[in-house]
């Protein structure tokens, strides 16, 4: 088994230290899946069956080669602590080069290279050894990647800031929030309780190309998709995470999940949160 | 008697150095001479408690009265005087003999630079390793004992000598101390806009931490843990010497003959002479220049582990009880007259010998 990559891009490194530290805020445990075409993030122990999985394509390295388990399971499954992760690339965002590499130091590690500046001409390395486990192929299933349903509607989002800020408060009203969608452009948030309704509207904001073409024959595009789902788990997302996404977009599949999917050049972040 | 009186900007630097020295150990040993006011703080020590008192008004002591009798702090401010009665013990000197000047590995940087690498390193660490040669400066975080995921991240970083202001190294080495003084000592350093000396050897002796500067000269005296085994600087022999160290205290000091005891600065002189990388003026220097004399002074050799963890204050602290002894040496504006050897020869106490129990 081998896994080395190295990063070398400005814009490529900021992502990955934001995706890392997205992660750290959501779970505690994360297992990175090094696969032969990208770097899969799948934090483990989310609260209620939420998942958050992120990607960073192989193309965005600098280098990237790896090695599996075995030709027929070309894959390597590593578990660590969001923590150290994290904390290990923080500070690389002035570095020149971050470089990951499965190492085997009196046990198995990732270690992470970071080479900042110091004086005109000269770099500093800052190593990290993080401690790592190797999972065996039984535990491979725990990992999958979330199946995407066909859904029902597909909207682009609004400013992040803002559906932060609305979500917000609206945790202070109700537990759960209503989120719904057409396919002209237009999404609601709503929470409701015994005494007041609170709901925004959003329009304008587009549809992905995808959702036009899955829309059924004859079915209203005012039509609205709705999924109800708790609020504290939407809010955790929004405050965990960091990237600031060149598309953002969320997927309903009607009563039963809700999708969001944030992208920014060969990094991507997915959030479902099921029904509730 | 010491009256001493002090301007706002002074009373800022000794404020400083008693938070710095605060963090250290709660007891704060003080002995003021004609030209200079030192504070020793001391583990295994003295009930002198100036701690609670200072967190509070430091900022605007003015006058300090030390005698026999009593110890006061004086506030004034705005037309309003308040003195403060601070409770202490009488007790002995504190001698401590060690000349910096002859240590093989002298460094000198801004210690901000210091800190921002040491922040980059994982948080939750006791102990903090300086690993140079000739070449490089590294520093290394420890290593975790455990061997699941939650144990601590091992980190290091590499310094090239053109970061230093003065880079001599005389001798290939690591030495382990104590991460969290290390962090005080630092803070204090960029408070001071001084840069901050480091002069070092062998594991196993101490480790000075100097500021100089106008208004005070500062030197911490660190222990180090001794008798490691001789590494290569990566971190895969870091790992298994020190997985082995903690394994197996008593085997890595068999040296010196008693585990607990290596790891005080007493068995820095014992175990100088069995170094590794024996130098002739340090040979002759280590034996009688880090003897440390206090009225425990029969007991420290014989100290076991478990007494000493016993007068220790609390938790997060079992580091501490390993390393030991910090001096801080403050001048007043007059001109010091004791060429190099600031650690010399301080006040007499009085005659009655206080208990120090913990």
């Amino acid at each position: 088994m081998r896994f080395r990559a190295r990063i070398t891009s400005k814009s490529v490194l900021e992502l990955f230290i934001q995706v890392s530290g997205t992660v750290t805020k959501l779970a505690k445990v994360c297992v990175l899946r090094v696969c032969p075409d990208r770097l899969c993030f799948c934090p483990t122990g989310l609260p209620g069956e939420a998942r958050l999985w992120g990607e960073v394509k192989r193309g965005v390295f600098h280098h990237f080669c790896m090695e599996g388990v075995s030709e027929e399971f070309n894959e390597i499954y590593l578990e660590l602590m969001s923590e150290h992760l994290a904390r290990a690339v923080k500070n690389a965002g002035s570095a020149s080069s971050l470089k990951l590499q499965l190492t085997n130091k009196l046990r198995p590690c990732l270690t992470v290279v970071v080479e900042l500046p110091s004086c005109p001409g000269h770099t500093r390395a800052m190593v990290h050894d993080l401690p790592v486990k190797v999972l065996p192929r039984r535990w491979w299933k725990e990992c999958t990647e979330p199946r995407v349903w066909a859904s029902d509607v597909s909207v682009y989002l609004p400013s992040l800031k803002t559906l932060k800020n609305m979500v917000e408060r609206m945790a202070n009203v109700g537990d759960r929030v209503l989120v719904e969608a057409n396919l002209n452009g237009k999404m609601n948030l709503s929470v409701e309780t015994d005494v007041v309704t609170i709901k925004s509207y959003f329009k304008n904001l587009g549809n992905p190309p995808k959702a036009v073409t899955g829309a059924t024959q004859g079915e209203d595009p005012e039509n609205m998709v709705q999924v109800r789902v708790d609020n504290r788990k939407l809010l955790l997302f929004f405050e965990g995470q960091q990237i600031n996404p060149t598309v953002a977009l969320c997927n309903i599949l009607s009563n039963t999940l809700l999708h969001l999917v944030l992208v920014h050049d060969g990094v991507s972040l997915q959030y479902f949160i099921p029904a509730s | 008697m010491l009256k001493c009186g002090m301007t706002g900007g002074q009373v800022k630097v000794f404020g400083k150095a008693i938070q710095t020295l605060s963090r250290v150990s709660d007891d704060l040993w003080l002995d003021p001479s004609e030209k200079a006011c030192s504070e020793v703080c001391e583990f295994l020590s003295f009930n002198i408690w100036l701690y609670s008192v200072l967190v509070f008004v430091f900022s605007t002591i003015s006058m300090v009265t030390l005698s026999h009798d009593e110890f006061k702090l004086q506030i004034g401010n705005k037309g309003i005087k308040r003195t403060h009665n601070v409770y202490f013990q009488d007790s002995q000197p504190l001698k401590i003999l060690f000349e910096k000047s002859v240590c093989a590995n002298i460094l000198m940087i801004k210690p901000r630079l210091l800190s921002e690498a040491i922040a980059l390193l994982t948080s939750n660490q006791e102990e903090i390793t300086f690993s140079v040669t000739p070449g490089s400066f590294c520093l290394k975080s420890s290593n975790g004992e455990s061997l699941d995921l939650s144990s601590s991240v091992y980190s290091e970083m590499s310094f090239g000598p053109e970061e230093f202001d003065f880079f001599q190294v005389g001798l290939d080495t690591e030495v382990t101390f104590c991460f969290r003084e290390l962090k005080g000592i630092l803070t204090f350093s960029e408070v001071m806009h001084a840069p901050i000396s480091i002069y070092f050897d062998f594991p196993g002796k101490p480790v000075v931490l100097s500021i100089d500067d106008m208004l005070l000269e500062a030197n911490f005296i660190l222990a180090t843990l001794a008798d490691q085994p001789s590494r290569v600087s990566s971190p895969q022999s870091l790992c298994f010497s020190q997985v082995q160290r903690r394994s197996d205290p008593t085997q890595s000091n068999a040296q010196v003959g008693k585990s607990q005891a290596s790891q005080t600065p007493e068995s820095i002189s014992r175990a100088a002479p069995k170094r590794l990388f024996p130098k002739e003026p340090l040979d002759s220097s280590s034996a009688t220049e880090t003897k440390r004399v206090s009225t425990n002074q029969d007991n420290i050799s014989e100290v076991p582990e478990s007494v000493v963890s016993d007068m220790e204050e609390g938790p997060g602290l079992s580091c501490l009880r390993k390393f030991s002894c910090m001096f801080f040496g403050a001048v007043s504006s007059e001109q010091q007259e004791h060429a190099g050897h600031p650690l010399d020869s301080l006040a007499t106490a009085s005659d009655s010998e206080e208990d120090a129990s913990g």
